[in-house]
């Protein structure tokens, strides 16, 4: 054997190598993506989970209820205004009880 | 571990594990293409196929488990390996389980490749092209995060990008040089009486 037929062996067995070490990064790169990846699609799901919002809107609509309920009740009014959030009010009617006076609104 | 810890590893895993069994497809049609460059030698493309669906196999695992072991669905073991067994959304977790047997067949004879032939290996990867499938429907099915829009973008990007391999994998000819060539002497192979 030459040393012009060993010079290309030794160049393809480091062209090997060198591919190999390309697979073994790959192959670790993505495993820690994976793993990365399991943890940023789980908290996106968490905070995108269906029925749930993520704004506080939900605990303004509670109290925007409560208030309208109780400003109904003083009044003595059967329509409830809207709040200046921008919420719309109950379609339901609110009605007080004469004896207790806790009112009770109407609706979700 | 907490329950609601458990419910979003296992929707996260089941995510990576789209991703990934995408992947795999699309570098198993492409490794039939036998691309090369110079820093790109040809057996990476089929070595790397491997290496990823190993992996998937692995965070396919981590799904599974952690949607067992959650006390919200008490799915059972059972499901694991026998379709439509469970009282939670009977026919879609049916095809996870189906999508992940196809799955596990195509790993353990790629494994096994030397003991059971060519042509049988072949056959049972071709379950491939039905497994992904099966394993997408899974995901809009049973996903909790099917209608969400971040998991509509991971499902066009995968369902697009597999489709793309398979139509580029059609309309391109084999680039292989000696396709002719193996062609014959697989054909002769299979002609040889046993000796």
């Amino acid at each position: 054997m030459t040393m012009e037929g060993t010079k290309p062996a030794e160049a393809r067995i480091r062209a090997r190598d060198r591919a190999l070490a390309l697979l073994n990064n790959i192959t670790t790169y993505v495993a820690f993506a994976g793993i990365a990846g399991v943890g940023i699609f789980g908290t996106v799901s968490a905070l995108t989970i269906p029925g749930v919002s993520a704004s506080p809107s939900s605990g303004a609509t509670a109290s925007a209820t409560t208030s309208n309920a109780s400003d109904s009740t003083s009044s003595d009014s059967s329509s409830s205004s809207s709040s200046s959030s921008g919420l719309s009010s109950s379609s339901g009617s609110v009605s007080s009880s004469s004896s207790s006076g806790v009112a009770v609104s109407g609706g979700s | 571990m907490s329950d609601i810890v458990l419910w979003y590893t296992t929707r996260g895993a089941g995510a990576v594990s789209m991703i990934l069994l995408s992947a795999v497809v699309i570098l198993g049609v492409l490794s039939s293409l036998r691309f090369q460059s110079a820093g790109w030698p040809r057996f990476l493309t089929p070595a790397l196929h491997r290496n990823l669906a190993l992996m998937t196999l692995v965070f396919l695992g981590l799904h599974i488990v952690t949607a067992v072991v959650d006390p919200f669905t008490h799915l059972g073991w059972l499901t694991v390996v026998v379709p439509f067994s469970s009282y939670y959304r009977t026919f879609w977790l049916g095809l996870g389980t189906i999508a992940f047997e196809l799955l596990a067949a195509i790993v353990v004879t790629s494994l096994l490749r030397g003991l059971i032939g060519q042509a049988a290996w072949r056959a049972i990867h071709w379950l491939t092209y039905a497994s992904w499938p099966v394993a997408v429907l899974h995901s809009f099915g049973t996903g909790t995060d099917a209608l969400s829009g971040w998991f509509m973008v991971l499902s066009i990007v995968c369902v697009g990008s597999v489709t793309m391999a398979i139509v580029y994998r059609i309309l391109v000819p084999s680039t292989d040089p000696l396709a002719a060539a193996r062609g014959e002497f697989r054909s002769g192979v299979s002609r040889k009486p046993d000796q």
